[in-house]
């Protein structure tokens, strides 16, 4: 364990490390674009002095670098600045939001896996028969539509032709769940409020099962290449050479292995289902920082980008860590090296 | 699966949506939902101009003027007023006395002092530039106040209707400050804000001691929905009531559904081409009037508003002060090829020009955008057309670094000729984009005109000059569309304002 141990501080250090990077990077390059968020803030009859005085009391006056210096003193408080447009904290507006965007992504993680670890298996037991072509290609139509289209498909099917699910924000107005986690499964459930809890999770299955639809079939196809891979392994041939059934070796022996490459393609491909969120957060009126994103982008409020697109990168590197964190605990090969 | 377990998922699944579901519609609903394209930015409703948030700020809050659907400026919770002097510098009002705010205190003059000495030393305050002429108000007596003006300010009343001109409570601001009046916002409006999620949803209900009376529908829930085709699902399933702002070649498909009623109307917005004057190119008087010629405004209208926009030749919506019957500046590619050919351009020797667009900011904008540059392109005029944000659009213009033309929207509910050629066209001001420096002048002569006729004919003949100068291009009345449950009764207003206060269910 202090190997494992030792991984995981170095891991932790080095996320910090890219955290900075990625702080300098974001802080450096919305400050390149040649925009100037005063444009949305003063009113039209604004003098030269108005501007100027704004201008210094955003700290937007100084060099790039002292900017940065200003902003990072204030972030390492909690500070991330207002929001132009909003005029509200940036942390105030992110607290209230990202446990929305959290949450829809966490199911549509475990959407995603519903659909495609039985769907991995399907494919590799498929590999060589005749339904295989059909399978295959089947999978490249998935692949190629994107997670704003599905939200659109979804939303006609269930939402107009078989009216059946909501697609209109977090819950029915029906119901009041006041907010302690902001997390509304979680809240619902600390109330006590079955009736709510459901029609929350109503509420999440058709964005969430649209950036799950978008999501799954890169793992179906990592995971049967990797249950593919280790089909041909020894021990793969002496658990068969033992007399277990096929479908012993596959689920008991071969899946926790070929597990491996698709925790890591989970954890690669994170990013590009938070980075979903923004356009489904926004046909599913959702309220998270996705949608908040947009507004941010739409109204060029600098303070608010960088806060979401900080937020963002952090939730990528956590969830990396975590990936990274779980492989140790789950590859034997690391876990006695 | 067997059909007993299939028979036991559809249960199962029919019971957990029907938990979770909305209560049955009652028979006589007194919930009103409608979906809607924009949130507000904050509750802090003076802060900001963006006509599309204004219909959800007239729920919560109320104005001391009221632009009516004439765009007549009338009392609202002002009763009474006069001009104290000939110069137009010193308006005294006279407030009602029965108005309350959403937490049972009263409403006197002291709150619209509050608000409007508030707006004068804060300039990131929209209402400070709607109301740039006040210097100070001082109350009188409870139920009067007298407003100070640096210069004639002739058009005062209308702005006190306007966009950002609504009356704050001045106690509970100071008890929970600006923060607290953010998270729990009161105002005099016909409706109290009771639940608010960003971005997602806006819920308000009747409130009991409006001046008004009040309103019928008892609660009203703004679901905010930004994608148009998310809006349109919403009405067609029956999951909203009222649908704003649905694309125009929806709205046909939908006014065959039996249980919808669809309209496009006309309102008090118009597109525009901004031009540049600090661009070179842009300083010929004949390309900007072949640029005007070469536009079938009518044909635009028809491809993309089912006909129902309005063409316009000038910077005033049809009837309305501003405008001048009769006059028109007809399209004419022929003449158009020949004012191009004079500026020293033509097919063979085509101009290359950039057009700015925002896409989906209203509707069918980049695509109207596109046809304009395909006309323009027939008369010798190669236009590439180009995406930008309105922040963007606004930061280039104030910096006077658009290098091409703008395809842009004005939105004006009162309809006086100040709001549209007096903005637009004023060069001190950051959103003009011709600056014609001798108009500064006119404005300030115009602006402080006390005689509202001689006032209405200076800004026509302007208009007039606009136009045969082609400073900046008028190309149609703006429209809006509303899709709503036929039980439902919903009058539009040419304000284009959505009032949920004035609904009710047949």
């Amino acid at each position: 364990m202090t190997l494992a141990f030792s991984l995981f501080a170095r891991r932790l250090g080095s996320m910090f490390v890219t955290a900075l990077c990625l702080s300098v990077v974001v802080f450096i390059v919305l400050r390149m674009i040649p925009s100037d968020p005063l444009a949305m803030l003063l009113p039209p009859s604004a003098t030269q002095a108005d501007i100027d005085a704004v201008r210094i009391e955003l700290g937007l006056n100084g060099t790039i670098f002292e900017q940065y210096m200003v902003w990072l003193g204030r972030a390492l408080q909690g500070d991330l600045g207002s929001s132009i447009y909003f005029r509200e904290p940036v942390t105030a507006l992110l607290a209230t939001t990202l446990p929305a965007t959290l949450e829809l992504v966490l199911v549509s993680l475990a959407i995603a896996l519903l659909i495609s670890i039985p769907g991995g298996i399907l494919l590799y037991k498929l590999e060589g028969r005749k339904g295989e072509m059909g399978a295959d290609f089947f999978l490249v139509v998935l692949l190629s539509i994107p997670s704003f289209l599905w939200g659109i498909i979804l939303i006609i099917v269930f939402g107009v032709m078989f009216p059946i699910l909501p697609f209109m924000g977090r819950v029915d107005p029906s119901f009041a769940v006041p907010s302690i986690t902001g997390f509304m499964l979680v809240d619902a459930l600390l109330q006590g409020d079955l009736r709510a809890l459901v029609d929350a999770f109503s509420h999440l299955i058709l964005p969430a099962l649209a950036l799950a639809l978008s999501f799954s079939p890169i793992i179906v196809r990592v995971l049967r290449s990797s249950l593919l891979e280790t089909a041909t392994e020894q021990y793969v041939m002496t658990a068969r050479l033992r007399g277990q059934s096929e479908w012993n070796v596959l689920l008991r022996h071969m899946l926790k292995n070929a597990a491996l490459p698709t925790l890591t393609l989970i954890g690669v491909q994170f990013g590009f289902l938070f980075g979903g969120t923004l356009l489904i957060e926004l046909i599913f009126s959702f309220p998270g920082i996705g949608n908040l994103m947009v507004q941010a982008i739409k109204n060029f409020d600098l303070p608010l980008i960088q806060g979401v697109a900080l937020v963002f990168c952090l939730m990528v590197l956590l969830i990396n860590f975590c990936v990274d964190s779980l492989y140790v605990v789950l590859n034997p090969r690391v876990k006695t090296s | 699966m067997k059909i007993w377990q299939k028979t036991a998922v559809g249960l199962l699944f029919g019971a957990l949506v029907s938990m979770g579901g909305p209560a049955l519609a009652q028979d006589k609903p007194t919930e009103l939902k409608i979906a809607f394209p924009v949130d507000v930015p904050s509750w802090d409703p003076t802060a900001f101009t963006a006509p599309p948030g204004q219909s959800i700020f007239k729920a919560v809050f109320d104005s001391p003027m009221f632009v009516d659907d004439n765009q007549e400026a009338v009392p609202r919770l002002i009763k009474s007023y006069r001009w104290l002097d000939d110069e137009g510098k010193e308006l005294e009002l006279e407030f009602r006395d029965d108005v309350y705010f959403h937490d049972g205190s009263k409403m006197t003059a002291e709150d619209f002092k509050f608000t409007f000495d508030r707006a004068i030393q804060n300039k990131t305050l929209s209402l400070n530039g709607m109301m740039a002429t006040l210097t100070s108000v001082e109350v009188i007596e409870p139920y009067k106040a007298v407003a100070t003006f640096s210069i004639a300010s002739p058009t005062v009343l209308k702005y006190l209707g306007f966009l950002a001109a609504y009356i704050l409570p001045k106690d509970y601001f100071e008890k929970v400050g600006e923060a607290g009046f953010q998270k729990q916002p009161i105002g005099a409006g016909p409706y109290k804000l009771v639940d608010y999620q960003r971005g997602s949803r806006i819920t308000l209900e009747a409130f009991d001691k409006y001046w008004q009376g009040e309103p019928d529908i008892k609660r009203v829930i703004f679901e905010i929905v930004p994608d148009s085709s998310a809006r349109v699902a919403a009405v067609e399933s029956g999951r909203v009531d009222v649908s704003a702002q649905i694309p125009v070649r929806e709205v046909a498909r939908l006014e065959k559904n039996p249980k919808l009623e669809a309209k496009v109307y006309p309102y008090s917005e118009i597109y525009i081409l901004q031009i540049p004057s600090y661009v070179d190119t842009f300083q010929s008087v004949h390309l900007r009037r072949a640029m005007q010629m070469a536009i079938d405004k009518q044909g635009l209208s028809r491809a993309f508003y089912n006909n129902v926009a309005k063409p316009i030749s000038l910077l005033a919506t049809k009837d309305s002060p501003g405008d001048v019957a009769g006059f028109d500046t007809p399209f004419d590619r022929d003449k158009a090829i020949e004012e191009l050919a004079k500026a020293g351009y033509s097919k063979d020797k085509p101009l290359k020009i950039r057009l700015f667009s925002s896409n989906n900011t209203f509707p069918s904008d980049y695509d109207m955008a596109r046809a304009i540059a395909q006309m323009w392109s027939q008369i010798g005029v190669e236009t590439t057309v180009e995406e930008i944000t309105v922040a963007k659009y606004l930061e280039l213009s104030h910096s006077s670094k658009l290098d091409g033309v703008m395809l842009y929207s004005w939105a004006n509910a009162t309809g006086d000729p100040e709001i549209f050629t007096g903005r637009i066209l004023d060069p001190r001001m950051r959103f003009s984009t011709w600056k014609e420096p001798e108009l500064g002048d006119e404005f300030d002569r115009l602006n402080t005109q006390m005689d509202e006729e001689k006032r209405l004919e200076g800004y026509r003949q302007l208009n007039i000059k606009a136009a045969e100068n082609a400073w900046s291009i008028p190309v149609l009345q703006s429209v809006s569309t509303i899709v709503h449950n036929k039980d439902l009764n919903v009058p539009t207003y040419q304000t284009g304002y959505i009032l949920p206060q004035e609904y009710s269910w047949k």
